[in-house]
């Protein structure tokens, strides 16, 4: 074991929860580095537990340690107390395996899960001492790589990533470590490197496209600068789900993630097409794991880790066409191994009797339903396919099984949203109240609680609300008002998060390369940790767009025309831009699309699978 | 009912696992592998498990201890730390698992090697000389001033390659009897003679009982 430094020592002497930075947890992967050919660094860009809770490291992790001479390790954005401690003793931001500083190793990869998490990649480099700017580094830096969703519009970071991944990562970022290998054992440069990773299916390098911009400040045409490189760049994905075992390992943290548990992906993409939103799209096509390779790949993963509970995760557990057999197979031996059961989002639409018994812990105290939008038409034009009836259909089941507390989740600033649409939240939270009072079989001698939970909508890429202008702050303001005026009983409460952090959100979501001068700008400023309220500064960010001369308001404020070239365009998720635009027309209209297992819609991600999405003439919709 | 004592050591990385994190990790371990363990019995069922005299975050030890209940006849020990032992953090080795002999109110001391840097013979000379040394002591009532010199008037170090080494044998109560901790030692170095405490090591090396003997 290697013995912690003294400076280490006195860092970890002053902080809060020293445990998230001294690593050892059971389950991570130890190697003799002396004897391993490609060290990468997976960095989350933000807290330890927020990032030891996300599915996606904990894949990449198991898949990159099982080459024998390969070591991952991971790296996390420190507190500040801690960063402050590292910055006044010189310690750089080293993995938690190793204690190694990033610098040493031969790939530096980030996740971008969300848009507010770019200044703490900053951070994080500047504390490992690696020059912000991929231009600044040459093959004697590590390579500095980006995956994850936000890549879908990886432009605001552009400047910062020798490489960005579009897609899934299994078996991209195992070619482009083994594209690594060779490179250090062939001593090629840092630009013969890249030339090869060009060649990897969704690896984008952000340094192979030039960007010109029309007098208006629109994009002309993101064109390559050099032969080889693709005009656009197509999304790697898995295409069978079957063809990889799933994590049968994780790293236990000790220090309490925000997800403890062992969980398993039980399918990939959504069959849905809400038009809000992003992952709905950006993960198509939709691909279900045998309920055999779950439920035998799950039950190692809890042996190995320890972990008595299971949930069963994706975009939409419940459209798993064979979640009974899943959940069968999954009771077939989890109570002789004292592993529980949970499903994470249970939808209204499907909500049914045998899956609340099959499900051992779904706790009876909390049920949430994402509704979304208070009226129907305004439901029509999100897509999201729940009536009033199936919310009915799944309060009762759940009231009738003891349940006293619902939570219903809503957006505003929906794109045709009025003051109708938004007092048809409260009404709908009404309705669930006088739902419990009026079925005789609710919990004895208990009330209920309703609350009404709220978000503020951002338009992302590669939805068809992508054209659509985020709502200014004062417009949603009068609306929450309108609603709290709407509301007339004790027993709904109102959660309403009215927060500057949605418009920087909806400026980065949409944002192009001239936005990185700005994050670098706001990050000297002192910006990071900007996804927690109590380090987020407005108005130093303001600052930031100010001094580099650059207006917000066109990134989130400006409709998008149809035909205008936006800085996502290069970048392939699968969804064509046509599909987008008859998606967008029918919202305006307030019609419904099929959902994907019903009827195929042609959004064009079929030909990430090289064939149709679903059979179709098998009884499996 | 018998009472299993698990002893563990608690070294490198495993010094910044907090009791709390470290309770969670025994529970979730115990309630999982389905050992025969007891649980107390009322409204919400939990695991009765007891820690002795939990360290102070970044030090180490030899003989941390658990102990929990079985109704089990004979239950296999070596068994129990087969099973525990690989959902265990790096740095938490347990090295037995055996019917507890005597009650964790019965500690009374424990014995630390402390080990600092050279530099610090000096200050370790004065201690020695010096006639009094007063530290303040938290406790549940508030501060208490205390007198290091009842406890400890003379420190015998050795040098090592490391730089000094000394054991340090101090009162380690349970409930109301007095509980000091070697921190009140490296704070009273750190204040007086700027000894930084994170170049000294703390290593709890065993607990006694009233009578003299090893806890087990
Ligand atoms: S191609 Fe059709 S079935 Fe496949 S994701 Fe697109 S709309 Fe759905």
């Amino acid at each position: 074991m290697p013995e912690l430094s003294t400076k280490l020592r006195q860092a970890l002497s002053q902080v809060q929860k020293p445990g998230r930075y001294t690593g050892g947890e059971p389950g991570s992967t130890y190697k003799d580095k002396e004897k391993v050919d490609v060290r990468m660094a997976f960095c989350f860009p933000d807290t330890y537990e927020v990032g030891m809770s996300f599915l996606g490291e904990k894949i990449l992790y198991e898949l990159l340690n099982r080459h024998e001479n390969w070591w991952c390790e991971r790296a996390f954005m420190p507190w500040t107390d801690m960063k402050q401690q590292m910055e006044q003793l010189g310690i750089p931001l080293y993995c938690l395996e190793s204690k190694d500083p990033l610098r040493d190793f031969d790939i530096v990869g980030f996740t971008l899960e969300y848009e507010l998490c770019y200044t703490n990649i900053l951070a994080m480099l500047d504390l490992s001492g690696i020059p912000l700017r991929a231009a600044d580094r040459d093959e004697r830096w590590p390579l500095i790589i980006a995956g994850g969703p936000c890549v879908c519009n990886a432009e605001p970071m552009a400047d910062f990533f020798d490489v960005m991944q579009l897609g899934e990562g299994e078996q991209m970022l195992q070619d482009i470590c083994a594209t690594v290998e060779t490179s250090k054992k062939q001593g090629w440069n840092r630009q013969r490197l890249l030339e090869e990773l060009a060649k990897i299916p969704g690896v984008y390098i952000p340094s192979f496209y030039n960007v010109t911009y029309k007098e208006d400040g629109r994009i002309e045409a993101v064109t390559p600068n050099r032969p080889g490189v693709p005009a656009r760049v197509t999304k790697a994905i898995v295409k069978d789900m079957d063809s990889f075992v799933p994590p049968e390992n994780f790293v236990v943290p000790m220090v309490g993630a925000i997800q403890d548990r062992a969980s398993v992906e039980v399918l990939r993409g959504c069959v849905r097409g809400c038009r809000f939103c992003q992952a709905g799209q950006i993960y198509r096509p939709f691909r279900e794991r045998s309920p055999q390779l779950i439920s035998e790949s799950a039950r190692v993963l809890c042996h190995n880790t320890g972990y008595d509970e299971l949930s069963l995760t994706s975009l939409s557990t419940s459209d798993h066409s064979r979640l009974e057999e899943i959940l069968d197979r999954l009771n077939s031996w989890a109570e002789a191994d004292h592993v529980s059961l949970s499903l994470p989002s249970l939808r209204v639409d499907n909500f049914s009797q045998s899956m609340v018994e099959k499900t051992t812990k779904v706790r009876k105290s909390g049920l949430t339903f994402a509704a979304e939008a208070g009226t129907q038409r305004l439901r029509d034009v999100i897509n999201k396919n729940v009536t009033w009836e199936e919310i009915e259909r799944g309060c009762n089941i759940a009231f009738s099984e003891g349940y006293t507390s619902v939570k219903l989740y809503f957006m505003m600033g929906l794109p045709t949203e009025t003051m109708e649409d938004i007092k048809g939240i409260a009404d709908t939270a009404q309705k669930v109240v006088d739902l419990y009072y009026a079925n005789k079989n609710h919990a004895k001698g208990k009330g209920v609680q309703v609350t009404i939970s709220v978000a503020c909508f951002v338009p992302k890429p590669d939805t068809p609300f992508q054209f659509c202008a985020q709502d200014r702050r004062e417009q949603l303001r009068e609306k929450q008002r309108y609603l709290l005026s709407c509301v007339h009983s004790k027993k709904i409460k109102v959660n309403y998060h009215d927060s500057a952090t949605s418009v920087l959100e909806g400026v980065f979501a949409k944002g192009d390369r001239r936005l990185g001068r700005v994050i670098e700008t706001a990050y000297r400023h002192g910006a990071f940790f900007d996804t927690w309220e109590e380090y987020f500064d407005y108005d130093r960010w303001l600052e930031a767009f100010r001094e580099c001369g650059i207006d917000p308001d066109f990134y989130n404020y400006r409709e998008i025309g149809l035909d205008e070239v936006t800085p996502w365009d290069h970048l392939d998720v699968g969804v064509t831009h046509a599909h987008l635009v008859r998606e967008y027309q029918k919202a305006l209209r307030a019609e419904t699309t099929q959902p994907c297992n019903r009827q195929c819609s042609g959004c064009g991600a079929n030909k990430l699978l090289g064939g149709p999405c679903f059979d179709y003439h098998s009884d499996h919709v | 009912m018998t009472t299993i004592r698990i002893t563990f050591e608690k070294c490198g990385e495993a010094a910044y696992i907090s009791l709390l994190d470290l309770q969670r990790v025994f529970h979730r371990i115990l309630k999982r592998s389905g050992l025969p363990v007891y649980y107390t019995q009322g409204f919400n069922p939990h695991i009765y498990l007891s820690f002795a005299c939990p360290l102070s975050l970044g030090q180490e030890s030899l003989c941390e201890s658990c102990e929990v209940k079985t109704e089990a006849e004979n239950p296999d020990l070596e068994q129990w730390k087969e099973t525990l032992q690989p959902y265990m953090p790096r740095g938490i080795v347990i090295t037995r698992v055996a019917v507890a002999v005597q009650k964790i109110a019965e500690i009374e001391t424990a014995v630390y090697r402390i080990t600092m840097p050279a530099t610090a013979a000096p200050a370790l000379e004065e201690y020695n000389a010096a006639p009094s040394a007063v530290v303040v002591k938290k406790t549940k009532r508030g501060q208490k001033e205390l007198e290091l010199k009842t406890y400890l008037p003379q420190i015998a170090y050795t040098v090592v390659p490391e730089g000094v080494a000394f054991d340090l044998k101090l009162p380690c109560g349970t409930g109301e009897a007095l509980n000091l901790n070697p921190s009140l030692l490296l704070g009273y170095l750190q204040q007086n003679h700027n000894i930084p405490p994170w170049e000294c090591r703390v290593l709890r090396t065993g607990l006694y009982t009233k009578t003299g003997e090893e806890f087990c």
